[in-house]
């Protein structure tokens, strides 16, 4: 009954407008999101066990350094002088092997064997979620990260030109190879277990725990200074960084800085065209505000004459209340399934692009619906409140 | 009352209950030195209410006479509690109507005070049922047949289905005097109930509104400024 007197005055014109507007704020703002979920494993992709903005950093191998022995070592104020440039969040040093590798994995009645090498970085580096990166002493399993250049040189190369099967990642990661180790006289036959391919890391990975239990035990003692840094950044496309390298002789290894530029700029990207959809949505939601008020206002008489007969103010504004929760709900519940309904168009595309693609989680864009949802609800159930307490008032 | 407060005192909010309990059941009215603001500047006012001190009892009938421009809906809209620009204190069993808050005032507009408005204050959207409705609906106090009944009395049962905008002023007056009787009250409170009514129609409403009040032992203020609702006044007052 009360509905039926105060729908009077409702303009659908001022409410669908809201509607498409805030609508489109809403699809903006949750496809922004959701394509960048989406999207940003593409360029980080296989390197997901890793933190997102690194680089690797050595010293230019020069051909007069090569002639007199001259390393292309950092020393210790090398690497604190790293530490203290202000683009650089960590640092860390790759731990090179003191002892010898070699690996050898038996497959189709053939031995492959091959001397090796392990490096390490400290675990922090290194996602911690990666199941299995663990070592504890007595272990005799190892877990190895290797590049994928590794496994794609195998199944292009070598497996084609002898006639042998070519393997996936799964089945790498299922295998095991011989690991043999030796230094100091002694030798040590461990496994050795694949647990990621990565496409950025230009060497064979070993837990850093390992490492140090490694070269404690084979070995000869010495501290041999590190060849490369991994390095933290803020952002990749920072021209300091650069421009330090460039002065210091530095070299950062192949794309790295190009896969952390992308990220960069799809992150700058995102930003702007979230904030285009949240300056939409404010903008609706000033549109309903002033759809709503007016609405009051032109029943200002109605609603003085409900309260007059003894409604109370909370009575009178539930069923505005009503309308633009339910209004938010329909917008909300609209969007999610219009970013759905995209995300399904652009996903086939991706999946095309990309073959071993892995969409993103829904949950943020769902997170974010509701709470823009939320969050106007009660601007709105607050703002319609304070008018009706503001009729009540003037008498 | 002492019985009440003992009991209510178990509670949390003891204080707030008791206040809404005496409210729910207002004895007095009163009135001291009570003075609508406009009037303030004026010399020499001659009034049995304004700038006096007046009781109104509960289960009594008075009649309040005025003239034109002499504050008379102004003194409904104070009691009422719509408008506040008055000087002096109007207060509901000792307590001053100043300090109710809002939750207070619609209990009291819910079950204490019953007002016929002059301006009536129906809705011309809705029919005569519809209007009273709405009231009843917040109170639960009558049966739709009552209410047919006293349409039926009042001579307005065949405007039931009929938008209040529809109706002449006269029969809008019945159905707002209608909607007014279904509410718990202790006080009925009439803004020149018969202006638009012949006397036939005059006696009926009085009759009805004399039941009423009697049967819940509700006081009655009328308002008047010619022609009164016939009924035996306890006391006759002149603005």
């Amino acid at each position: 009954m009360i509905w039926k007197l105060l729908r009077q005055h409702i303009s659908v014109a001022q409410l669908a407008g809201f509607f498409l507007a805030n609508l489109c704020g809403m699809v903006i703002v949750l496809l922004g999101i959701q394509f960048y979920k989406d999207v940003l494993p593409v360029f980080t992709q296989g390197d997901s066990f890793m933190k997102k903005d690194y680089v690797i950093v050595s010293k230019q191998v020069s051909t007069l350094g090569s002639l007199v022995g001259k390393g292309g070592t950092f020393s210790r104020a090398d690497i604190a002088d790293m530490e203290s440039q202000p683009f650089a969040k960590r640092t860390g040093a790759f731990t090179p092997a003191q002892f010898q590798v070699s690996a050898g994995m038996g497959m189709a009645g053939m031995q492959l064997s091959t001397a090796m090498f392990f490096e390490s970085v400290p675990d922090e580096f290194v996602d911690v979620r990666l199941e299995g990166w663990t070592y504890r002493e007595g272990q005799t399993e190892i877990p190895i990260i290797i590049p994928r250049n590794y496994l794609n040189l195998y199944n292009f190369g070598f497996a084609q030109s002898r006639n042998l099967p070519q393997l996936s990642e799964g089945v790498m990661g299922m295998m095991t190879l011989d690991v043999r180790l030796s230094g100091r006289g002694r030798t040590e036959r461990m496994k050795g277990r694949i647990v990621g391919f990565s496409n950025r890391l230009n060497t064979i990975l070993v837990p850093q725990a390992f490492m140090e239990w490694a070269n404690a035990t084979l070995g000869d003692g010495g501290q041999t200074a590190p060849s490369r840094l991994i390095v933290e950044v803020d952002n990749p496309a920072d021209d300091r960084i650069a421009k330090y390298f460039k002065q210091k002789g530095y070299e950062t290894e192949g794309d790295k800085l190009d896969a952390g530029k992308t990220t960069w700029f799809l992150k700058m990207v995102v930003g702007i065209v979230l904030t285009v959809g949240l300056i939409i949505s404010v903008l609706s939601f000033y549109l309903l505000m002033l759809s709503i008020y007016l609405l009051l206002q032109k029943n200002t008489k109605k609603l003085e004459n409900l309260l007059m007969i003894g409604f109370s103010p909370a009575a009178v504004a539930r069923p505005y209340q009503a309308l633009t929760v339910g209004l938010n709900a329909a917008v909300a519940a609209m969007g999610v399934l219009l970013v759905w309904m995209a995300r399904d168009a652009y996903l086939d595309m991706l999946q095309r692009m990309v073959p071993d693609f892995q969409a993103g989680s829904l949950l943020p864009t769902l997170l974010t619906a509701g709470g823009l949802f939320l969050l106007v609800s009660v601007l709105n159930v607050l703002a319609v409140r304070r008018k009706v307490e503001s009729i009540w008032r003037k008498k | 009352m002492k019985n009440e407060e003992l009991l209510m005192n178990n509670g949390e909010h003891s204080s707030f209950f008791i206040i809404n309990s005496s409210l729910n059941k207002m004895n007095t009215i009163e009135l001291q030195q009570t003075l609508p603001e406009v009037f303030a500047g004026r010399d020499g006012i001659v009034s049995d209410v304004w700038h006096r001190q007046v009781a109104f009892q509960k289960g009594k009938m008075y009649l309040i006479e005025a003239a034109s421009g002499t504050g008379k809906s102004s003194l409904c809209s104070f009691i009422y509690g719509y408008r506040t620009d008055y000087q002096g204190i109007i207060s509901f069993d000792g307590e001053n109507v100043r300090k109710l808050t809002v939750k207070q005032w619609t209990d009291i507009r819910k079950r204490s005070l019953g007002m016929l408005f002059q301006e009536l204050r129906l809705f011309g959207e809705l029919t005569a049922w519809e209007n009273v409705q709405l009231k009843n609906g917040l109170t639960g106090f009558c049966r739709k047949q009552q209410v047919k009944d006293w349409f039926e009395q009042l001579g307005i049962a065949d405007k039931w289905d009929v938008k209040a905008a529809r109706m002449s002023y006269g029969q809008q007056q019945r159905v707002a005097f209608v909607r007014m009787l279904c509410q718990p009250a202790d006080f009925f409170f009439l803004d020149e109930p018969v202006s638009h009514l012949d006397d036939g129609n005059g006696e009926i409403m009085a009759r009805i509104l004399k039941e009423e009040a009697a049967r819940q032992g509700a006081g009655v203020i009328v308002t008047s400024i010619g022609k009164h609702l016939p009924l035996e006044y306890d006391r006759v007052l002149s603005l």
